[in-house]
């Protein structure tokens, strides 16, 4: 009995360790910020809010949507995380989810997967999404080790080059543009077949929560254990904090490098996945905007514990419905979110100094 | 390729390139000093809004200029605590930060100007000099500039100076290779590097104006469009030395010129893959096409005195 | 030595009570004792003593927690190093601060004017000063083409072209060849003659016989004794810095502070001529050129028996890094071939190296040898995971107790074996490390370099007693240090290096000393 007592106590010291109060703190102190914001820019808060908390849990569907895009950020902040014990900085999210959904809408429209059984019709473009975003991070990985390439400018080329990548696709009727009838039609590709679209978990559209959701969290999982109880989490954890002495105890620094980037870009791409083949259905030019950045927020708020990426991820995915619908019904622009992120990230980067310690 | 053709693509490279050639300057500064300033994309946004919105309000885009520099201060002086006072992360911070001002530019343009405005503001005007502008052909199209370039230039060929010649120059390459250094020799190196990100601040809003008083004069949202983080590819590029980083620079300017040049030409390419350029050419060129980079060899670390 | 009629004079710098805690660990503990002008101070004490936290206390690069400090009269309280330069004292840390490609007058302009550099004036400056002292200094040579010896030259020229009324130096000999050792020496007592009084930090009991006007000894943070005819008192000076006796001291240990007893273990014995049908080691023709095409390592060959430790001496940077760097699978050699036994291991990476039965203990514990942040566990473990591993999973309790058993049988002090490996102290550590290497499940050959740097008198004991140990059990043994003392009281046979190749071998006997130290400048024997 006193067992579980003391474990349970232990676990609570766990949650509530300085780190996690400060990144509390950060949300709440930049959150208040926000309200002063949107105060001073003449908008009635009440309003604001109201609409807000609308955008967020007022309807189921507003409930399923901001679940929905908390499942693409807390990939790449788990991605991040996964990097960040090797000590790298994956900056490339939106370029890799870019990626992962190009490739699983060239793969639905195109790869003739519709008529398969069993499940391969969405799987497959899955499976395309994420290797399309574990080759591109892959890139900045080689990099890294041939030329000793800073993978913060590497992984943020490749995702400005993804960007304008994706503008092509869904400008170019060679491409993924959907066949132009007119001058007038609108430069995004067609529609994703039926059988290609992620099954929804209660099969109503009023609700849409797709299976990504149990998928993430089961990686989510998966991420945790293998970081913190496998010799392979063990194994990155040396190689970054100590590159050189890893090495001389006979890990390899390749290796470990190339695995944790392509494991980042395997998850941001298959966030893509999931917005294209769970709530989008139709690429459209920009369709990553802001995705990237957020899950690297979430990532550093998170401060290395994927549970952490969880819940900042559920923050930023709900704060990003309630800003849009705060946009739209409040005048309230979505930059404010952008606002207040930044001064998470900065604010937390600074208070480092005085918790002591624990690597962003 | 006509002369003319020629004259305009060359003159579009160096005007393409003098926002990235002034941030590149100041970024080079402030990670020889030893640090590593992902904030320069932040920076130049704060430049190019502050510029455009001062020019708007007084209706003089010179006041405009001196209004952005001062703007940039506190930025730059935030970007400077976090890196050496507090020790942060200085990649996370930069990020952060880049963040931060694209919220706040968007937000601040939106509640003055009304969303998808394209209000005209007051612009810096161009300028020749003497004899040059006077060439057949290329005088006009090359030389005919606004007159911020040839200011920077100056500031650029000054900053290559001071680094060489001056005891300052001597510092600042000691406080990015062995900052112990420069502390056991009595001098501060918290003070250096501020001062290199500070100028590094001012470089960058200069590049911001550019972009906004200077050559389109307007402002739009996020238009620095990554060019902070092309200005440093160019310094990697550059091996940290100032006459690599300018020619760098050039390169990317003409990538990007070519964006506008090559249709001319009768040459069809997608459009995307001519903006894509000089990131891919950036990439290239960090990726060691340049041969193995050799950083400072502090950049990046905050000094503790032990 | 000092005019007995000056007996007036007011102290230079005095301390009182001076404490220094970092965290949990008192570096120094109510210290007091007085500099006067003109003499050269000697502060005797073992590695860890507080002895280079005195130094950084007066150079003001820390400040004391508790005490006071007066300079020349007045209160003396810097807070940082250009206080203390300001003050007129000046320093030569033992880790030198030079920017590497940079020219040395650049590093001595460093800090010293602002506005335009005038190099040619700072180097004639240079030169004068270096010649009135004896040396030859290029002003225009990049650091890194620089020797040990030379760099540290330019530290000292640094500090005295500031005309210092204090001139203190941090271990200044650790790095230099016995030539120059009395050379340096030597400018210590004409800097001390010119009226600037020279503290010199030092372990070596030979350097206090020949240099000191007085002394003050440190042990365990505290002073614990003091000298004014060192020279008369130098038995007991031991016994403070020691608690015990040179004599009671182990012949390693002992040359650990620069004390080797004429006639060691092997004097008499000669040099194995019988070769054993299968020698352990065979390094034939290495040669190690750098990125730059400079030749670091050039054609060197040796052979090790089994048993057998052979020591490589030589001031650092004539190629020993290079050397351990290739042995231990961490770089790639341009020529030559390396041969375990039968098994050629040449182009082996570490893990194979590992696997091969070779351990080392690399010279740079912090960067190649450990990974502070982690576990102490973990770190004596960290090459051989796989052995606590299921489906991948790291068998946690077994590696806890595999690691208490380690850390008890090489005294390994630590609260558990689960606090972080920077909590221990450098000896502890370096134990660790040496237990992780010792104990490969077949080790045939073990590389150490300069396995005990900045190790106290104990803590040296014990790490020689494990590798004699490791020999009784038949392995072949590599011992570089620039430590000669060290060498000739535990190798068998020693080679030299200079300039990446091998001047000459003999027996670690004390009589080849000097053969061997001129072998070390490079003079061909």
């Amino acid at each position: 009995m006193t067992d579980t007592m003391a474990s349970v106590t232990k676990s609570l010291h766990g949650v509530l360790r300085p780190s996690v109060m400060i990144s509390v703190a950060a949300v709440l102190a930049a959150a208040l910020l926000g309200v002063a914001l949107i105060f001073a820019m003449g908008v009635s808060v009440l309003d604001a809010v109201a609409a807000f908390v609308d955008g967020t849990i007022g309807t189921p569907y507003a409930v399923a949507a901001s679940i929905n895009r908390s499942i693409a950020f807390a990939l790449v902040g788990i991605g991040f995380v996964i990097g960040n014990r090797a000590n790298l900085v994956n900056v490339g999210g939106e370029g890799q989810i870019a990626m992962g959904g190009i490739a699983a809408t060239a793969v639905a429209l195109y790869g003739h997967v519709a008529g398969l059984p069993a499940g391969l019709p969405f799987l497959i473009p899955l499976l395309a999404a994420a290797i399309a975003g574990l080759l591109w991070a892959s890139v900045a990985g080689v990099l890294k080790i041939k030329a000793g390439t800073n993978e913060v400018i590497s992984t943020l080329l490749l995702s400005f080059i993804a960007v304008w990548f994706l503008y092509w696709c869904v400008q170019s009727p060679e491409l993924l543009r959907k066949p132009m009838t007119s001058s007038a039609t609108l430069p995004e590709s067609l529609e994703i077949p039926d059988p290609t679209k992620l099954p929804l978990l209660t099969g109503d559209y009023s609700f849409p929560l797709h299976i990504g959701l149990p998928v993430t969290v089961i990686i989510a999982i998966i991420a945790a254990i293998v970081l913190a109880k496998t010799v392979f989490g063990l194994q990155l954890r040396a190689v970054g904090f100590n590159p050189i002495a890893a090495s001389r105890a006979g890990i390899s620094y390749s290796r470990m490098v190339l695995v944790s980037l392509a494991a980042a870009g395997a998850l941001g791409g298959l966030a893509g996945g999931f917005m294209l083949l769970g709530d989008q259905y139709v690429l459209k030019d920009g369709f990553s905007s802001g995705y990237g950045f957020d899950g690297l927020v979430a990532g550093l708020l998170a401060r290395g514990s994927v549970m952490g990426v969880i819940a900042a991820a559920l923050l930023f995915g709900f704060l990003r419905s309630g800003g849009i619908n705060m946009e739209m019904v409040a005048g309230v622009p979505t930059a404010l979110v952008m606002v207040i992120q930044g001064l998470i990230v900065v604010t937390l980067a600074g208070a480092a100094f005085f918790i002591g310690g624990r690597r962003t | 390729m006509t002369l003319d053709l020629l004259a305009v693509f060359i003159g579009s490279s160096l005007r393409l390139a003098v926002p990235l050639l002034l941030a590149g300057t100041g970024e080079l500064v402030s990670e020889r000093a030893g640090v590593l300033n992902m904030s320069i994309e932040g920076m130049m946004l704060t430049g190019a809004f502050a510029a455009a919105v001062g020019a708007w309000a007084t209706g003089s885009p010179l006041l405009g200029l001196l209004i952005c520099v001062i703007a940039v201060f506190p930025v730059a002086l935030l970007q400077a605590v976090l890196s050496n006072t507090l020790r942060a992360n200085q990649i996370v911070t930069g990020i952060g930060i880049n963040i931060l001002v694209l919220g706040a530019t968007t937000l601040a343009y939106r509640e003055i100007f009304g969303a998808r405005s394209r209000e005209q503001i007051p612009g810096l005007s161009k300028w020749s000099p003497p004899l040059l502008g006077d060439i057949p052909i290329f005088g006009e199209a090359v030389f005919h500039q606004v007159w911020l370039l040839y200011a920077g230039l100056a500031i650029i060929v000054l900053t290559a100076l001071v680094l060489r010649y001056t005891s300052i120059g001597i510092v600042i390459h000691a406080a990015g290779a062995e900052p112990r250094a420069v502390d056991k020799s009595g001098v501060s190196v918290p003070w250096v590097r501020y001062l290199g990100v500070i100028f590094a601040g001012f470089m960058s809003a200069l590049a911001g104006a550019f972009l906004s008083i200077g050559d389109i004069h307007t402002f739009t949202e996020g238009m620095t469009r990554g060019a902070g983080y092309l200005a440093i590819a160019g310094v990697i590029f550059g091996k940290w030395t100032v006459g690599g980083t300018v020619l760098a620079c050039l390169l990317f300017g003409a990538a990007t010129a070519l964006q506008f040049q090559l249709p001319t030409l009768g040459i069809d390419v997608p459009n995307a893959l001519l903006i894509m350029l000089p990131y891919l050419l950036a990439l290239l060129a960090v990726g060691g096409l340049a041969g193995r980079q050799t950083a400072p060899r502090a950049l990046g670390v905050p000094y503790l005195r032990r | 030595m000092r005019d007995p009629t000056r007996t007036l004079v007011e102290p230079l710098l005095v301390l009182q009570g001076v404490t220094k805690r970092f965290d949990s660990l008192v570096a120094l503990s109510d210290a007091s004792l007085d500099i006067m002008p003109g003499e050269v101070h000697c502060i005797l004490g073992e590695n860890g003593a507080g002895k280079s936290t005195l130094c950084n206390l007066i150079f003001g690069v820390h400040v004391p927690d508790d005490g006071a400090m007066r300079f020349r009269g007045e209160s003396y309280r810097p807070s940082g190093p250009s206080d203390a330069l300001t003050s007129g004292i000046a320093m030569v840390h033992q880790h030198f601060s030079l920017v590497h490609d940079m020219t040395v007058v650049d590093n001595v302009i460093l800090g010293q004017q602002s506005g335009f550099v005038k190099t040619g004036v700072w180097a004639r400056r240079l030169e004068r000063l270096a010649n009135d002292y004896g040396f030859a200094l290029d002003p225009y040579a990049k650091i890194e083409d620089l020797s040990v010896g030379e760099r540290q030259r330019v530290e000292i020229v640094k500090c005295l072209i500031r005309e210092p009324r204090l001139f203190l130096l941090d271990e200044p000999t650790a790095v230099l060849l016995p030539d120059e050792i009395a050379a340096l020496l030597n400018v210590c007592r004409r800097v001390a003659e010119s009226g600037c009084a020279v503290v010199l930090v030092t372990h070596k009991l030979a350097e206090i016989k020949k240099a000191a006007d007085r002394v003050t000894v440190l042990r365990g943070g505290r002073v614990v004794a003091r000298s004014d005819r060192p020279a008369e008192e130098i038995d007991a000076l031991v016994r403070a810095m020691i608690q015990g006796d040179v004599k009671s001291l182990d012949k390693s240990a002992a040359s650990a502070l620069g004390v080797v007893e004429a006639g060691s273990d092997h004097a008499g014995q000669p040099a194995p001529t019988e070769t054993p049908a299968q020698e352990a080691v065979q390094i034939d023709g290495l040669s190690v050129i750098d990125g730059q095409g400079v030749t670091r390592l050039d054609n060197f060959t040796l052979s090790i028996g089994p048993g057998e430790i052979v020591g490589v001496a030589g001031v650092e940077g004539n190629g020993q890094s290079e050397l351990a760097a290739v042995l231990s699978g961490m770089a790639v050699s341009s020529r030559g071939r390396i041969f375990l036994g039968d098994i050629e291991t040449t182009h082996l990476g570490p893990k194979e190296i590992t696997a091969a039965g070779i351990g080392v203990v690399p010279e740079d514990r912090h960067t190649v040898g450990c990974v502070v942040e982690m576990s102490v566990a973990e770190n004596m473990f960290l090459n051989r995971l796989e052995d606590f591993t299921s489906f991948g999973f790291l068998r946690r309790k077994e590696l806890m107790q595999a690691a208490r058993e380690l850390m008890t049988r090489f005294d390994v002090r630590a609260v558990s074996p689960e606090v972080a490996f920077s909590a221990l102290s450098g000896g502890n550590q370096q134990k660790a490390v040496l237990a992780r290497e010792i104990t490969l499940p077949k080790l045939l050959f073990l590389l150490a370099a300069q396995p005990t740097r900045g190790l106290d008198v104990g803590a040296v004991a014990a790490v020689y007693g494990h590798i004699r140990a490791a020999c009784q059990d038949g392995a072949a043994v590599l011992l570089i240090s620039s430590e000669l003392d060290e060498l000739i009281a535990v190798a068998d046979r020693i080679v030299v290096l200079y300039r990446g190749r091998i001047m000459g071998s003999c027996a670690a006997d004390p009589r080849e000393r000097e053969r061997i130290g001129a072998m070390m400048a490079g003079q061909a024997p």
